[in-house]
């Protein structure tokens, strides 16, 4: 054989002994355990965490709120639970709507699963996902809230009948959902939304024991509950329910000044049901504003939407402005103006600041007083303070 | 806003939502027409080589070239698809041998070989005789070329004859089993109802030997414009019988295709003929309308047999609609498969980047990349006889 | 020890076939279609009483059963997975789309799902529904963004005759084309059924997107590699439902295991008359319908 052709045929053979070595040398050693696959990747696979904790997750700590949904209609899809047959947990979770837990609480963010870490050279331009990222909105701003009401309950072509649904804008007009319905138990049934049952319990509170009780806030206050500064607010006639969860949310501090939290810390849960008792059966009185704003306050009253939680006959029936319809809301009638403006300046700041000295946070709070300018804050104020309170 | 229809093709009716990023881009359209030219090219090179047609002995070495050429860069496109292409080498090391895709490192690779080796033999008495005349570094690549043999005895020359004539005689199969294959790749897909077709890998063979020819008549026109020598009227008419009777049935193939599938009429024809009438229309009018030019062009030409300018300017013209139609023919199946939805319910309309990774700039650039290789490749190794007996002053006959 | 040989076995075995088509490598047609057909003669043996996997070895079949992947707690060969959808129910509010894309990290745009929701219509008269879903260019431009999805409210003012959501996720079927079609081996079937993806080792050639029946696949441009649903396999395998199950407010996703008579699942196939999708394609999947209309496919 000529010499160039076994010179050629070394060369070939060379060539494919270092093929064949290669590819045995970069098989992957679990390859062909359990078929032509990576035996290694289901486990690889299957070790991602999940995100989704799902509702029971969060009792531990949001006990209270799990309490409404797991009571509530937003507990169970069907009244028995049963669906075609099969029983199934169904009805919308905690994280349907405030999205995947993840490591909530942590502020760490979720470790990279083994295909989360996988990038590539070539496809440079692409959308991040957030879910890895920490400080996940876990709360929505009240326009989300409504956004995501609509997602199940806007009257659409196409759903089951049996879904409950509305044509927004006949239905609340501009309203938020939350003003009437408590998104954990939406069913409007003031005897059953269990934060109020609690309210109720109030009931059987002792004013008498309140009033010596009352006796150490009597020097900001007022001894009957009219206060002696413009920036304390009344506290004679306000609803007692209110009172008692403004004094609890003191004392865990979700809401936070500096007077009010060490005052409330040394209360026993009994003392502020019957401290809110005392106050609540108190005569209230009217404080007065500026009485030029009197007029712009009462159309932005109205316009705001103010009306609907604070008002006795709501939005749509008329009734006296500034009493609340629900034990769970403040009256506002009568209540001093600087007050006022500071309550609502401090809502305005949103959650961000909720849990700052001074901070207030509510969803639906802080999402009209966005809307509000300084001016219209201002006659809000006066024309509350103005109002009857009777 | 802005980016909500970003990278998103258009669509009527409904699709899949995942169907709006097509998956297989220019990228795919360029992959086998690359391929076809390089099959075409060897099936011309082989004709001299295992028929003994000497009609095609002027151009069999040119046209194993520009097979060679082609089919380096024909995995190119391939690998500037992969979302992963540091992992290129996966399904070599783990074939999974159901995927019509797991053997293409394996066909590719032993094609290329099979090319590299047609070349060599091919080409090894003029390696010999470059590493002696030829200087500096060019030598030495001459030298490492002939493997440190300079025999070149009419013996060994006999040997190698016999061998590049067994090699020809597996690249003929290799040829047809590489573009078969492309046409099964596509064709054995139940999910495409306009490429689920059993006529799929033969109208995608000839379809390649056509364009191939084409692509040889182009070049063999140009370069030997380029040489100032008149090409061979033999070679010519051999490639005018070549692509007329390959153009013949593919048409006839691509014919009845379309007939069954209109006369089957499945779910969903009408977005089929919606198909045909909207996304590919100008692909179905270049390819249709150029082949049928290209084929009353030939046919006259069968029966007049014109000869000088007259005959070599309309072979061109034939050759360079022929390479467009098929390039227009793979658009209208890659892409118009892909704007076809599966739901059959809906037609999307795919827009091409201009600028980018898979972009028209880059099959553009991988277009090119062949011919300039190419170009190398002749001035490297001149694969003319008259170029050679001209600058040795000798003749040689290699056979 | 024995784990190891028998790896070495199970490689020996797949070089010396890769070794003999490797001949025909020239006609790889050819050799896809003898691979085809070994795998007919000795690998697709599932249909018998041994219950082995898509394209399983005995020997593979074997080392699964005894040596099953390490997943704390779990044995891939006492589940079987199934999953329902009662189009009944479905009130297409799309919880499950965003948990799934939040649970699986997937591409955050309107052209990438895991699962999806339709919508069809029949306006009054007419014999044909009209299609759309959450990734409607429509509904994307009525939310405004592309990280959340909800459904237009488009046929508000129309006649409708009927219309009805059906929500769409991958089939899992027993006779994958995806994993016929993968060159690779990164996407398979596991023992319990679920076809998952191997993203270390996928290469993005996308030959499965094409070969998906159901359109479920996408090509995960941050990866480089296909995207599919596997049914939250890492919830699953420690006991949880998938995801999109998790979320869904109103039932109309089952999902369960249907080696246990009791399952949800097993209860929906059960009580109900339930079909799959495209049957025709062979694929046997392993999503069952309730109340699927003639149009949807």
């Amino acid at each position: 054989m000529p010499k160039h052709i076994v010179r050629l045929l070394t060369v070939i053979a060379v060539i494919a002994v270092v093929a064949l070595t290669a590819r045995w040398f970069f098989r992957d050693s679990s390859f062909y355990r359990y078929g032509h696959y990576r035996g290694d990747a289901p486990a690889e696979i299957a070790s991602k965490l999940p995100k989704h904790q799902g509702s029971a997750s969060c009792q531990t700590c949001h006990k209270a709120i799990y309490g409404e949904w797991a009571a509530g209609i937003h507990r169970k899809a069907t009244k028995d639970n049963v669906i075609q047959g099969v029983v199934v947990k169904a009805g919308p979770g905690c994280e349907v709507c405030h999205t995947a837990a993840g490591n909530h609480p942590s502020k760490e963010p979720m470790p990279l699963s083994v295909e989360d870490q996988i990038t590539t050279i070539t496809h440079l331009k692409h959308h991040t996902h957030a879910s890895n990222i920490p400080g996940r909105k876990l709360m929505l701003t009240p326009d989300e809230m409504r956004g995501l009401c609509m997602n199940c309950h806007e009257k659409m072509p196409g759903r089951p009948s049996k879904q409950p649904q509305v044509v927004i804008e006949t239905h609340a007009g501009e309203e938020l959902c939350t003003t009437c319905h408590n998104p954990h138990s939406p069913k409007i049934d003031y005897n059953k939304v269990p934060r109020l049952v609690a309210m109720k319990k109030a009931g059987t509170a002792n004013p008498a024991a309140g009033g010596s009780v009352a006796k150490n806030c009597a020097t900001c206050h007022g001894a009957s509950g009219v206060s002696a500064s413009g920036a304390i607010p009344n506290l004679a006639g306000q609803k007692q329910a209110y009172l008692a969860n403004a004094l609890r949310a003191y004392k865990s501090k979700t809401r936070d000044n500096g007077i009010m939290s060490a005052m409330a810390a040394g209360l026993s849960e009994s003392d502020i049901d019957n401290v809110a008792a005392f106050y609540s059966r108190n005569s209230c009185k009217v404080t007065g504003g500026d009485k030029s704003k009197i007029a712009a306050g009462k159309a932005k009253f109205e316009s705001a939407g103010c009306a609907a939680c604070h008002a006795s006959g709501g939005l749509r029936k008329p009734g006296m402005a500034g009493i609340s319809a629900s034990q769970a809301w403040p009256n506002l009638a009568g209540q001093n103006a600087e007050y006022l403006s500071s309550a609502l300046k401090a809502y305005q700041q949103g959650a961000a600041k909720a849990t700052q000295e001074g901070g207030r946070y509510n969803p639906v709070m802080t999402g009209v007083a966005k809307h509000l300018s300084e001016t219209d804050i201002e006659n809000l104020a006066a024309f509350l303070a103005s109002t009857n309170c009777k | 806003m802005e980016s909500v229809f970003e990278h998103v093709s258009s669509y009527v009716g409904y699709v899949y939502p995942n169907e709006t990023e097509v998956p297989w881009t220019e990228l795919i359209v360029i992959y086998p027409y690359i391929t076809g030219l390089v099959a075409g090219a060897f099936v011309v090179s082989s004709l001299h080589h295992v028929f003994g047609i000497d009609r095609f002995k002027t151009i069999s070495r040119f046209a194993l070239l520009t097979a060679l050429c082609f089919m380096f860069f024909a995995p190119v496109p391939l690998l500037f698809h992969l979302g992963q292409p540091t992992r290129a080498f996966e399904p070599i090391i783990t074939p999974h041998w159901t995927s019509a895709m797991a053997a293409f490192g394996y066909v590719a690779s032993f094609y290329v070989c099979l090319l590299l080796l047609e070349v060599w033999f091919a080409f090894r008495e003029d390696i010999v005789r470059y590493s002696k005349s030829s200087k500096g570094f060019k030598q030495k690549i001459y030298q490492l070329l002939t493997l440190g043999s300079d025999d070149v005895s009419p013996k060994a020359l006999e040997i190698d004859h016999k061998i590049a004539r067994i090699l020809a005689m597996v690249g003929i199969p290799g040829a047809m089993g590489l573009h078969g294959y492309v046409g099964f790749v596509f064709g054995s897909l139940k999910t495409r109802e306009w490429w689920s077709s059993d006529l799929m890998p033969p109208i995608f063979l000839l379809s390649a030997v056509v364009s191939g020819v084409g692509l040889l008549i182009v070049l063999y026109i140009i370069t030997s414009k380029h040489r100032k020598v008149t090409p061979s009227h033999e070679a010519m008419v051999g490639l005018k019988q070549v692509l007329w009777a390959s153009l013949v049935i593919v048409l006839v193939f691509e014919g009845l295709e379309l007939l069954e599938m209109v006369y089957k009429a499945r779910e969903g024809i009408e977005t089929v003929m919606a198909l045909i009438r909207g996304p590919i229309w100008a692909g179905m009018t270049i390819q249709w309308g150029l082949s049928f030019f290209s084929l009353v062009v030939l046919s006259a030409m069968m029966i007049k047999n014109p000869t000088g300018k007259k005959f070599v300017g309309w072979l061109f013209a034939c050759g360079l609609a022929m390479m467009i139609a098929v390039l227009a023919m793979r658009w209208n199946v890659v892409i118009g498969g892909q704007e076809l939805s599966k739901t059959m319910k809906g037609l999307l309309t795919y827009h091409p980047l201009i600028v980018g990774r898979e972009s028209l700039m880059t099959v553009l650039m991988l277009f090119i990349a062949p011919f300039v290789t190419l170009y190398f490749a002749t001035q490297f190794l001149p694969p003319w006889d008259d170029s050679k007996s001209r600058a040795e002053g000798k003749h040689t006959s290699h056979h | 020890m024995i784990e190891q040989e028998k790896n070495e076995v199970t490689e020996n075995c797949g070089i010396s076939r890769r070794g003999f088509l490797g001949l025909l490598g020239a006609g790889a047609a050819t050799a896809a279609v003898v691979a085809s057909t070994e795998s007919d003669a000795s690998m697709l043996g599932h249909k018998s009483d041994k219950k082995m996997g898509f394209q399983q070895s005995e020997s593979q079949y074997e080392e699964a059963l005894n040596n099953p992947p390490k997943i704390p707690n779990y044995d891939w060969n006492k589940h079987r997975w199934s999953y329902g959808v009662d189009v009944d129910r479905c009130i297409g509010c799309l919880r499950c789309m965003e948990a799934c894309k939040a649970e699986n990290s997937v591409q955050e745009d309107a052209n990438h799902h895991r699962t999806w929701v339709e919508r069809y219509v029949y306006l009054e008269g007419q014999d044909e529904a009209i299609v759309d879903s959450s990734a409607d260019p429509k509904n994307i431009e009525n939310v405004g963004s592309e990280l959340h999805f909800r459904f237009d409210n488009r046929y508000e003012q129309e006649k409708v005759e009927k219309a009805f959501f059906v929500p769409k996720l991958c089939n899992q079927c027993d006779e994958p084309s995806c994993v016929q079609v993968c060159p690779t081996g990164a996407t398979f079937k596991a023992m319990d059924g679920v076809v998952l993806i191997d993203t270390k080792y996928c290469f993005g050639c996308q030959y499965c997107v094409q070969a998906c029946p159901y359109g479920v696949r996408s090509l995960n441009e941050q990866r480089g590699t296909a995207e599919k649903c596997n049914w939250c396999y890492h919830r699953i395998t420690k006991g949880l439902n998938p995801a999109c199950v998790e979320v869904c407010p109103t039932g109309s996703r089952v999902f369960g295991d249907l080696n246990d008579d009791n399952s949800p699942i097993s209860q929906f196939i059960r009580n109900n008359k339930v079909t799959v999708l495209k049957s025709e394609m062979g694929n046997k999947p392993n999503l069952y319908y309730v109340g699927a209309d003639k149009e949807v496919s």
